[in-house]
């Protein structure tokens, strides 16, 4: 049997990673001294609430390779393959502790993919592999379609401002985007780094231009949106993308505490899979 | 005897003049230029708007003046189409605002219109009004009746008649002056905005004014040193004299600058350690490298201004020491017209008050290295009072040119911004709808970097459209995606009315405070507050974001407190409160 491993960062919730038989590898969030692993100790709401209060500002740091090694070994003692698919290398370290992890185990036991993606651009790969899985394709394969169709997601995520992802040291290409004295709204494009996309002043015009992307790369096969901490904007997006897209099925959810620590509390995101 | 007097005794009483050769050309403009001077603030108080932002009459002097400059360093003095071409290249490099622009295009064609002859007579003018007609025409996109376009028009129409008549050239301009002032009183009615405001055409009441000076001093040389000062239009006066024989002379008495809510602008641009020396001078070639010099020379100085051809160049720096600069330029040519002034006594004077702008203006991006690499998108903005270009700036405008509602900056001002942009193509914002014609212009005069305006007409719209800027996207998409970006901005404008008017049902006294929404006066009240409360009540869409810009005069603590009090008025919107540091404008609001 082949299995699907992701981290947290895919924004896969415990019971939905539990339903679909995925295995979820925490990254760790920490505030001063204190430690969570990234959806267990700390969820996602908890995290949003805290985030604007705080006096020190949280950092993140990658599973070490143990903690994928512990999950490789119980799949392949047990006779399965992994395919292992995880957020983008230029985002975390995360995919090099998999892919150290990876080398103990015999050629073909275990596959890292980069997803050169984040969140719910994750989520398209690993339920992507899980369909192919069923349909009873080759481990190699699933890899392979797996590349594949890592070319047709694209994320898209409107911040309330850039000044998390600074703080964060993790503004790379996006410096384009900052509004100087302004306050700007950047909307970012996470094609395995953060690109600038566009610079908004107000979150009609960002979510308008999310929309217009989004119908500019129709017909889709999936589409995602997510929020940070605020579950309200949701409801300002979805209604224009079911008009856009009708049939296509459309998942929700939140955005969750490490890519949190970067993007800030208030943002809003899309991603989608162009059909193949 | 006061001059009108004379002009009008000798129209009687001199012999036909059949010709007029270089000198009596440019005796002409200067004429025409002491003319518009002495009427340079009756045509800014002729603003269909009350509003502070009357310039009409300051563009087009300023404009004149620089074709008046270049026609006195004409090729060939002697030549009348020689000097006209000279003050038509003058008048594009200096054009400032709409009326400017058009008025250089009118002496354009004049120029074109006249043909080449060293000697021009009556027929040669009429020609050249027609095609300063037919040009300034085709220069705007949608010509109105009741402007200077049909002032320019009549007065052509009444040479040509006449000169089918008479060779005598002061007897054509004459009927050509006479048309010109009777096409002026006719704009009130021909022009509903006029009719609302009780005033006649400031452009075209400009031109009938040079044309006057102008007519007045080929006739007679004298005339032009003691042209009308008296208020000849003044609100709600309803009959116009008309000159030459209309009977009642006009006082001679020099008009005294007046105390303006200008010059405070160009105050505030002041450094407290002054300017230095503000040094003019031309450089005779041939052989000149314009670009060549602009380099060696603001390397000496401060806000270089460079401009000309192989033949001739026209500096304007600002220095501490202008002796090595002069130095230096007399290397390369043969100085004229060297001109040093402390800029300190300089300010107190109406017409250096423009030359300060450009000072202002001049972008320290012209310091850049000579040599270093071009970008392949720039963007240059104009914007008034220091809020608002360091705004700008922080957006990544390439250089941002200090003008805007009473201070237009020059097509020479935009060109040395786009030239200091160091890019192959510019994008320029007006970012004032008196300015989008004059940044229009400046493509046709730059070969080597491309130009396209994108027509902002407030700064709420410049900032939209540079945040919209992709550096890395191909040109023609960042001007599709800029102009899509000023689409959902609306820009609401705070002023104190100059006078009493009625304007879209709105009795306005002066001093009421009005809230011009997207160039429209939609509110009229007694305090700031009230009247941005009303005009954002009545927008069709609250809006999610609006940010307030707070002018030069307003403080932070009120600023915050309007803020205050409209959060609690509208707590769907979200504000932002900036420093604009504008004149004039307590408060701009973009509304998006």
């Amino acid at each position: 049997m082949i299995r699907v491993v992701t981290d947290s960062t895919s924004d896969l919730l415990p019971e939905e990673a539990l339903r679909l038989g995925v295995d979820v590898v925490p990254l760790t969030v920490r505030f001063g001294d204190q430690q969570y692993r990234d959806g267990i100790d700390l969820t996602p709401d908890e995290f949003y609430r805290r985030l604007p209060t705080t006096s020190v500002q949280p950092s993140t740091s990658q599973p070490s390779p143990q903690q994928f090694a512990e999950v490789y070994r119980r799949h392949v003692s047990a006779g399965d393959s992994v395919v292992s698919v995880h957020i983008s290398a230029k985002l975390s370290g995360t995919l090099q502790s998999a892919t150290l992890a990876a080398q103990d185990f015999a050629p073909g036991a275990v596959s890292v993919v980069d997803s050169a993606s984040v969140s719910a651009g994750v989520q398209f790969l690993v339920r992507g592999a899980l369909t192919d899985i069923a349909a009873g394709v080759t481990h190699d394969e699933v890899v392979e379609r797996m590349e594949a169709r890592r070319e047709r997601v694209s994320v898209y995520v409107l911040l309330d401002s850039l000044t998390y992802l600074q703080r964060g040291g993790r503004i790379g290409r996006a410096q384009g985007l900052l509004g100087g004295i302004l306050n700007v709204k950047p909307l970012l494009r996470v094609s395995a780094e953060v690109h600038p996309q566009a610079r908004v002043r107000s979150r009609q015009q960002g979510i308008a231009k999310m929309v217009a992307l989004a119908a500019a790369q129709r017909p889709l096969e999936s589409l995602a949106i997510f929020h940070c901490g605020a579950p309200e904007l949701l409801g300002l997006i979805e209604p224009r993308l079911r008009v856009d897209h009708p049939g296509v099925e459309i998942f929700s959810g939140q955005l969750g505490a490490v890519v949190g620590t970067y993007s800030g509390p208030g943002g809003i995101g899309i991603a989608m899979l162009r059909a193949g | 005897m006061s001059g009108a007097e004379l002009g009008s005794a000798l129209t009687l009483l001199r012999e036909p003049l059949l010709e007029t050769g270089g000198e009596q050309v440019l005796a002409g403009l200067r004429g025409g230029l002491a003319w518009l001077h002495a009427n340079q603030e009756e045509i800014n108080d002729l603003n269909v708007f009350p509003v502070p932002d009357g310039d009409t009459g300051s563009n087009m002097y300023l404009t004149l003046r620089s074709a008046v400059e270049e026609a006195q360093a004409a090729t060939t003095p002697s030549s009348g189409a020689s000097v006209l071409a000279a003050a038509a290249h003058g008048s594009l490099m200096g054009a400032r605002g709409n009326s400017g622009v058009i008025l250089s295009q009118v002496l354009r064609g004049l120029a074109q219109g006249v043909g080449g002859r060293s000697k021009l007579d009556a027929a040669a003018w009429a020609r050249g009004l027609r095609e300063a007609s037919d040009v300034a025409y085709k220069a705007v996109m949608k010509p109105t009746e009741g402007t200077i376009l049909t002032v320019v028009r009549e007065a052509s129409e009444a040479t040509s008649l006449a000169a089918e008549e008479s060779p005598d050239i002061v007897a054509v301009l004459e009927q050509g002056v006479r048309a010109a002032h009777a096409a002026v009183e006719r704009t009130t009615e021909q022009l509903q905005v006029l009719r609302d405001a009780g005033v006649v055409d400031a452009g075209g009441f400009g031109f009938a004014v040079i044309l006057e000076g102008l007519t007045r001093a080929v006739a007679d040389p004298g005339s032009a040193h003691s042209p009308p000062s008296s208020p000849r239009r003044r609100l709600g006066e309803n009959r116009v004299q008309l000159p030459f024989g209309g009977g009642g002379g006009e006082g001679a008495a020099p008009s005294a600058p007046r105390s303006s809510t200008r010059r405070g602008a160009a105050a505030m641009e002041m450094r407290a350690d002054g300017w230095g020396y503000c040094t003019e001078f031309l450089i005779h070639g041939p052989g000149l490298d314009a670009d060549a010099l602009r380099v060696e020379l603001a390397a000496l100085g401060e806000s270089a201004l460079v401009v000309g051809d192989g033949d001739l160049v026209r500096v304007h720096i600002h220095t501490a020491e202008p002796a090595p600069l002069i130095a230096l330029a007399s290397q390369r040519g043969r100085l004229s017209k060297l001109k040093v002034e402390d800029m300190s006594a300089q300010h107190h004077e109406v017409l250096e008050r423009a030359d300060a702008a450009e000072a202002a203006s001049s972008p320290p991006a012209q310091q850049a290295t000579p040599d270093a690499p071009r970008k392949s998108l720039g963007v240059v903005s104009v914007a008034p009072g220091r809020g608002f270009r360091d705004i700008l700036d922080s957006l990544g405008a390439d250089s941002v040119v200090e003008g805007g509602q009473t201070m237009n900056p020059s097509i020479e001002d935009l060109i040395n911004a786009v030239r200091a942009a160091r890019a192959d193509s510019v994008i320029l914002l007006p970012n004032n709808s008196n300015v989008i014609l004059t940044a229009q212009q400046v493509d046709g005069l730059i070969d080597d970097i491309e130009v396209r305006v994108v027509p902002t007409r407030n700064l709420p719209q410049g900032i939209s459209a540079l945040l919209a800027l992709e550096p890395d996207s191909p040109l023609d998409d960042n001007c599709s995606r800029m102009s899509g970006a000023i689409e959902h901005v609306h820009a609401l404008e705070v002023t104190r009315a100059v006078r009493d008017s009625t304007v879209n049902g709105h009795s306005i006294i002066e001093g009421d405070v009005l809230g011009i929404l997207d160039d429209e006066i939609t509110e009229v009240g007694q305090d700031e507050h009230s009247v941005i409360e009303a005009v954002l009540r009545g927008v069709e869409e609250t809006p999610e974001l609006v940010t307030v810009y707070s002018g030069a005069h307003v403080g932070a603590a009120d600023a915050e407190a309007l803020a205050v009090g409209l959060r609690t008025a509208f707590p769907a919107t979200e504000f932002e409160v900036h420093v604009g540091g504008q004149e004039h404008y307590p408060y701009v609001l973009s509304l998006e």
